[in-house]
């Protein structure tokens, strides 16, 4: 799931010296056979189903560009400022993918971050979170993955020039960045509590996205769950910083996270997107319960949700602005025409399939990315609330009329400064949407 | 090839993804009764559900409704006999009648959302859907109608 | 031409279009359509007027109607469907006079041909027109019914009544349908025998003035209604054009293709050339498919010199205007009594004001577009269109054929206001066709297309001027008026003659000659060539009544206050109905007096002077004789206006308009065009307008244009009176008094004048710190 890829996860290829090559040196793990299907139980590869669901394994794993590729053949492409990367094959054949790997190597991959040959994985992988994944998942996953059907495809060679193309580097980073080590459990919470740190630690790799990087590319230690920048996105902040006028309660976040809408913050989309429908659907209820569970304490929302009631009140209120008797205020009206139909809500709370802008992220976070996305992109049918689709503002509103409605709801429905230069944001997140829909209106 | 389900039949269209479903409806499956109004989702002409809630037909590509449920007006009632539609003709809500296709997918899919609406919850949902022949009174008027008809209908099943 | 064929018919392949689906989809819409009373199936709504009709066995007393052997009638209607169930009100009133079934009745809105005569809709002139044609050919068809339905039933014919589709004497009956089956009746009747035929007195009328179901509006609540935008032919093609940067003028440099064939489904560009110059330098994008021909167009790269206007503004118009009203000379003159200029020389005082209005876009909701091709012989144009009459002979000329060579299929329209009036997107179309050896080929403006090639309602400027004597009682008038005129620009032929003989545009200054008695009046219209040159202008919704009140009923009120009388008082003692203010028969039997009721009604319902309102919250008046003088529909309006002091917004809460338009046929759809009318005051009063930016429109779609929506909707209080006079119209009328209603209103309100529309928050901020520093 890490889609960015700052200059310095590469860049620390640099620092690539002599003096790590003995701390940097791992020798090859001898290949295997691939090891028969059938000397897996299928309750153990049920189990590593799960477990390559909750790490979303396939995501990163298989190819979204060129038409698509099979799933987990790897070939996804990360665009780096260096050059492309792509993710490996991960399918069982034995030539392309790791159907020569031992059990062995896949661990030493997960929890360092070495490959079966012995050389240092980008943490584009993200092994600092999987280190903490206990013996049996690893082994259930590696049961799951070796029954998977051997796709015999390469992938493509990674662009980026020498010397940042040295491996060597990555060891530096580890040095420098890398923690191993399995979860240990909390005593002082419950068994929901560990289950979905140990999740969202580990496995999961939330972090890996709503964690701020330093100029490494590694997550930042003092800045957990700060909310990050991730494919043009913002992944929001999942401890008490997210501004939403309403707590992320465990409830909240359960609708999120297993079927990608929620009642008051709205839905999922851009990058989170597959992450409730393609993933978390599919895992046992427990395991996205205990992962609500620790995000709302570690939001703190059931201290923050006793203002719920009065925020709601209040955005049910802001909700309405401009829409209710006349108006002749150009910005209101061009709310009212390109928006409100679907985004319109009364008291006592938004309606499913309404999501409400006065209480979503979008509005409140430092930077109106989210909103510019998710109005030049929309959302298919497939992303956010299932079955439902938000159209493609793309050619409808020019940046300008971007500007206009970004700054008309940060004014009329939040209560934090205005943005700045939203014009030139708004071309910005314009340019990273590749497919271009039908322009009806020029 | 795009396949979505639309007005209870599965069809499929050869069209580029990026293809309006507007125009995949009127031009690819002759469901002519959603219209071409502004063609950047501020008239509402082009109103159709998704899912059951109002959807722009004019700015939602085709290949994002993929497997999706499409209603268009000529689906909205096997016989036009929606609550909105006949509230819509009792009331003779139509002139040029351009834009009621939209007007009535977006009143239908505004009354379950509020099934009781107040002129504040008319005027928040219908407020995207532009009438050029001014017919708002008789709007406002019909909805209200066709509630009262719907929760009848409910009252007399329940 | 093959190649182009075959490619199209490549990718039709592809798009799984196939012959057979197109084929069927010909023969739904075809020829002329029609509605039926009673809906059947969803696909019956639409079929060729041959089936069951005339040649069937009907009888066909006249042109206009027939009765079928199932005693279905057909009544023929030439004007086109906008919204205003026209041919509902139309077929009311032969089914009245012949005393038709109204069950049976059915319309068929009919193809071009020269035997209508003038084919035109607008001016809400349909009813008013048509009135006693079909009132006649009503009475032929009950004439020949009562006849021959005595025969049948052995008896005379003075023995005999008709009633709701049958003849009746004493016990025994006979129903039309089965009079046509038995007796075959073959009587036709000539327009001079029609008007000999006795008509039924008023208190006859069974259907006239009864409520009605439309009869065009159960096929609009459930998708089965077909526009010009509905229609597909065989093999057709997709167009869109790319527009040049001045209306007139621009010539094509070069053209560049090369990105646009990078789009699946590009066929081809098309410089057009056209000999009628309604469409100079347009180039024509072809594709498969529309969404193709949009992106096509987005990526075709033309280059043109533009014409001449490419730098002209809004302002540099009105400032165009200004000067043409300071000259003594041009223009022409609607009246010029004598003793105007002896008037102002002897004035104790002469006081004047100016109004300006701005550029006001259709914004129909349809956008252009019209089918095109060449079949047996004949041009076929598809499409919506107001004004048949006067395209058919543009078409023919762009085409370089004979005007019997082109015939225009008709549709619903998808909104009229005028819009349709003006034929010119069928040219294109045309042009295409012709280009592709008549292959059929649909042009579509997306909206953008739309706004920039419309012809939109000119801005305008007047003076108005009176010279007062000592007592500030009106001894004189002046009223100068200086817009585009449309009707110069595309129908010259129909501009009437003023009083000095001059020709002018009536719909550029209608509404000015009014039925106050102020003394000598001189109403003169001016052409404004900059305007006319920079764009083509349009007939918008009530014409020149929608602006030329907003003049002197503001003026009015100005002079109520110079004076120091009360306003309504005011307009009541000009209201004298002396002279020519007297009216005549048949359509303004009672002159300025049925003006001066309608306005005391409307005192009396709005409680105006008397109501104690809350602060900034003020009633304003206005009263107008409709759109024309020779056709007036008596006015009054009443908005009651909140002036936000803070903001400047001018807030509509309430209007009330009482109208007297004679004979109501249609009570519902006349109020139901009576409520958009006065809704379309309101959204050209405070919420729409744009202006003109080198040369072309400034607002190109809603994200900056906002004409009025649901929640700007003020509540309404409308009232006909009753009347048995000729019917008026009602389609523009409830427009006419709204703006300057409301700019009084916002005077009472708060004592800013505002004399330029629309009114906007900045200008009501900026009169009352004027106000405030006064």
């Amino acid at each position: 799931m890490i889609k960015r890829l700052l200059a310095g996860v590469v860049g620390a290829g640099i620092l690539g010296g002599f003096g790590f090559l003995y701390y940097a040196w791992y020798p090859p793990i001898a290949t295997i056979e691939p090891p028969a299907a059938k000397s897996f139980s299928a309750e153990q590869i049920e189990r590593g189903r799960i477990v390559a669901a909750e790490g979303y394994c396939a995501e990163c794993h298989t190819r979204t560009d060129m038409g698509g590729g099979p799933e987990l053949a790897g070939d996804y492409r990360m665009e780096t400022p260096f050059g492309a990367i792509y993710s490996s094959n991960i399918t069982p054949d034995p030539e392309m993918g790791i159907g020569q790997w031992s059990e062995e190597a896949l661990r030493r991959a997960m929890r360092l971050g070495v490959s079966r040959q012995g050389v240092h994985l980008i943490p584009a992988f993200p092994y600092d979170h999987f280190t903490k994944m206990t013996d049996q998942d690893i082994s259930d996953l590696y049961a799951y993955l070796m029954t998977r059907p051997p796709v015999h495809m390469a992938r493509r060679p990674n662009e980026l020039p020498f010397p940042l193309s040295l491996r060597i580097g990555q060891a530096a980073w580890k040095l420098m960045f890398f923690t191993p080590g399995v979860y240990k459990p909390d005593p002082s919470h419950d068994a929901l509590w560990n289950r979905g740190a140990y999740l969202a630690e580990g496995n999961a790799h939330c972090g890996a996205c709503h964690t701020p990087r330093n100029f490494m590319g590694a997550e930042k230690k003092g800045s957990m769950y700060d909310g990050a920048v991730v494919d043009g996105w913002i992944a929001p902040p999942l401890n008490d910083k997210n501004p939403t006028p309403t707590a992320w309660t465990e409830d909240e976040l359960y609708q999120y996270l297993r079927f990608g809408v929620a009642p008051l913050h709205g839905p999922a989309g851009g990058p989170m997107s597959p992450i409730p429908h393609r993933f978390l659907s599919t895992v046992p209820e427990y395991d996205v319960h205990a992962i609500a569970h620790y995000y709302a304490d570690v939001a703190h929302s059931a201290e923050r949700s006793k203002h719920d009631k009065a925020a709601l009140a209040h955005a049910m209120e802001q909700s309405k602005i401009d829409l209710i008797g006349p108006n002749v205020d150009p910005d209101a009206k061009l709310y009212q025409g390109a928006c409100a139909a679907c985004h319109y809500n009364s008291a006592p709370s938004p309606v499913l399939g309404r999501p409400d802008l006065a209480l979503n992220n979008a509005l409140w976070l430092d930077e109106p990315t989210n909103l510019f996305q998710v109005m030049l992109r929309g959302l298919t049918a497939e992303e956010g609330q299932s079955g439902i689709a938000m159209p493609s503002f793309y050619n409808a509103l020019s940046d300008a009329d971007m500007a206009r409605i970004a700054a008309y709801l940060r004014r009329t429905r939040t209560t934090l400064p205005p943005w700045k230069d939203l014009e030139k944001k708004a071309a910005e997140a314009r340019e990273t949407v590749k497919s271009i829909p039908v322009n009806s209106s020029h | 090839m795009i396949k979505f389900k639309l007005n209870g039949r599965d069809v499929s269209v050869d069209v580029p993804d990026d293809t309006p479903l507007l125009w995949a409806l009127r031009d690819e499956l002759d469901q002519t009764g959603t219209k071409f109004g502004c063609g950047v989702g501020q008239c509402g002409a082009c109103t159709v559900h998704v899912g059951g809630r109002a959807t722009r037909s004019c700015i939602t590509p085709v290949s994002s409704i993929a497997g999706a449920d499409v209603t268009t007006i000529e689906g909205l009632h096997p016989e036009g006999k929606h609550p909105v539609q006949e509230a819509w003709r009792d009331i003779q809500v139509p002139q040029c009648g351009y834009c009621q296709s939209g007007q009535i997918m977006q009143a239908a899919s505004l009354l379950k959302d509020y099934p009781d609406p107040t002129d504040e919850q008319i005027d928040g949902v219908m407020g995207g859907s532009l009438c050029r022949c001014m017919t708002y009174i008789r709007i406002r008027k019909a909805i209200k109608k066709a509630a009262a008809a719907m929760r009848e209908e409910t009252a007399s099943h329940g | 031409m093959g190649k182009l064929e075959r490619i199209a018919a490549q990718q039709d392949r592809k798009a799984g279009l196939t012959t057979s689906r197109r084929g069927f989809l010909l023969t739904a819409v075809g020829s002329a359509f029609m509605f039926g009373f009673a809906r059947e199936g969803k696909a019956a709504q639409v079929f060729p007027a041959s089936a069951g009709m005339p040649g069937n066995g009907a009888f066909e007393p006249t042109i206009w109607c027939s009765i079928a052997p199932d005693g279905v009638v057909n009544i023929n209607v030439i004007r086109a469907e906008m919204g205003q169930h026209v041919g509902t009100a139309l077929a009311r009133i032969i089914a009245d006079e012949m005393e038709a079934d109204w069950d049976k009745v059915k319309i068929t809105q009919v193809d071009t041909d020269p035997k209508w005569g003038l084919m035109v809709t607008g001016g809400s002139w349909s009813v008013w027109m048509t009135w006693d044609t079909f009132r006649q050919a009503g009475a032929a068809a009950r004439t020949v019914m009562i006849e021959e339905g005595a025969k049948l039933l052995g008896t005379s014919a003075a023995n005999c009544v008709a009633r709701n589709g049958r003849v009746i004497a004493g016990g025994k009956s006979i129903s039309f349908g089965e009079i046509v089956s038995r007796a075959h009746p073959t009587r036709t009747y000539s327009p001079d025998e029609m008007a000999k035929l006795t008509l039924k007195p008023a208190s006859e009328r069974r259907l006239i003035g009864k409520d009605v179901k439309a009869l065009d509006i159960p096929a609009k609540t459930d998708g089965s209604a077909i526009y010009g935008i509905d229609a597909k032919l065989d093999g057709m093609v997709y167009a869109r054009p790319k527009m040049p940067p001045t209306r007139y003028g621009s010539k094509v440099v070069s053209v560049d293709d090369s990105e646009a064939k990078k789009v699946k489904g590009y066929l081809r560009y098309i410089v057009l050339d056209d000999p009628s110059d309604t469409v100079p330098g347009w180039v024509a994008v072809l594709a498969s498919s529309y969404p193709a021909a949009i992106r096509a167009t987005d990526l075709l790269k033309v280059t043109w010199t533009p014409g001449k206007t490419a730098n002209v503004s809004e302002n540099d118009i009105i400032e165009h205007g200004r000067k043409q009203i300071a000259e003594k000379s041009g223009g022409s003159c609607v009246f010029n009594d004598a003793g105007v200029d002896e008037a102002f020389s002897s004035a104790k005082q002469v006081f004047e004001r100016t109004y300006t209005c701005a550029s006001v876009l259709h914004y129909q909701l349809e956008p252009m577009n019209a089918l095109a091709r060449f079949q047996d012989g004949k041009w076929e144009i598809h499409c919506g269109n107001q004004w048949q009459s006067l395209f058919l002979p543009v078409i023919a000329k762009a085409l370089q054929v004979k005007e019997t060579d082109v015939v225009m299929r008709s549709y619903l329209l998808g909104g009229g206001f005028g819009r349709r009036l003006n034929g010119d997107y069928a040219v294109p179309a045309a042009l295409i066709s012709k280009a592709l050896e008549g292959k059929p080929v649909k042009l579509i403006l997306t909206r953008s297309d739309d706004m920039q090639f419309d012809s939109f309602r000119s801005p305008s400027i007047q003076t108005v001027r009176v010279a007062l004597d000592e007592n500030k009682t009106p001894k004189g008038w002046e009223h100068h008026a200086s817009a585009g005129w449309p009707t110069r620009v595309m129908a010259a032929a129909f501009m009437e003659k003023g009083a000095d003989g001059k020709a002018y545009d009536q719909f550029a200054i209608a509404g000015a000659d009014h039925w106050y008695d102020v003394g000598p009046m001189r109403v003169r219209a001016l052409d404004n060539d900059l305007a006319d040159a920079t764009f083509r202008p349009g007939w918008l919704r009530s014409v020149s009544s929608g602006w030329t009140p907003w003049a002197h009923e503001a003026f009015l009120d100005e002079l109520a206050h110079e004076k120091g009388v009360d306003p309504v008082d005011f307009r009541l003692s000009l209201l004298t109905a002396k002279g020519r203010n007297a009216g005549k028969a048949p359509d303004s039997v009672g002159g300025a007096t049925r003006q001066a009721n309608v306005l005391k009604r409307l005192v009396e319902k709005c409680g105006y002077g008397k109501t104690q309102l809350p602060a900034d919250t003020a009633i304003g008046i206005a009263t107008t004789f409709g759109q024309e003088r020779a056709m007036p529909t008596w006015t009054a309006g009443a908005v009651q206006v909140h002036v936000d002091r803070k903001t400047g917004v001018v807030t509509c809460q309430k209007i009330w308009l009482v109208l007297d338009a004679g004979t109501i046929i249609d009570p519902n759809g006349a109020m139901a065009q009576t409520e958009g009318g006065a809704l379309w005051g309101v959204s050209m009063a405070l919420f729409e307008n744009t202006e003109i930016v080198n040369g072309n429109v400034r607002d190109r779609n809603l994200n900056t244009y906002t004409p009025l929506r649901i929640s700007d909707t003020p509540e309404m209080d409308i009232e006909f009176v009753e009347s048995t006079e000729k019917p008026m119209g009602l389609g523009e009328p409830g427009v006419t008094t709204i703006g300057a209603a409301i700019a009084n209103a916002v005077f009472n309100a708060v004592g800013v004048r505002l004399r330029h529309q629309p009114i906007r928050p900045a200008d009501v901020l900026k009169g009352l710190s004027e106000k405030k520093s006064a």
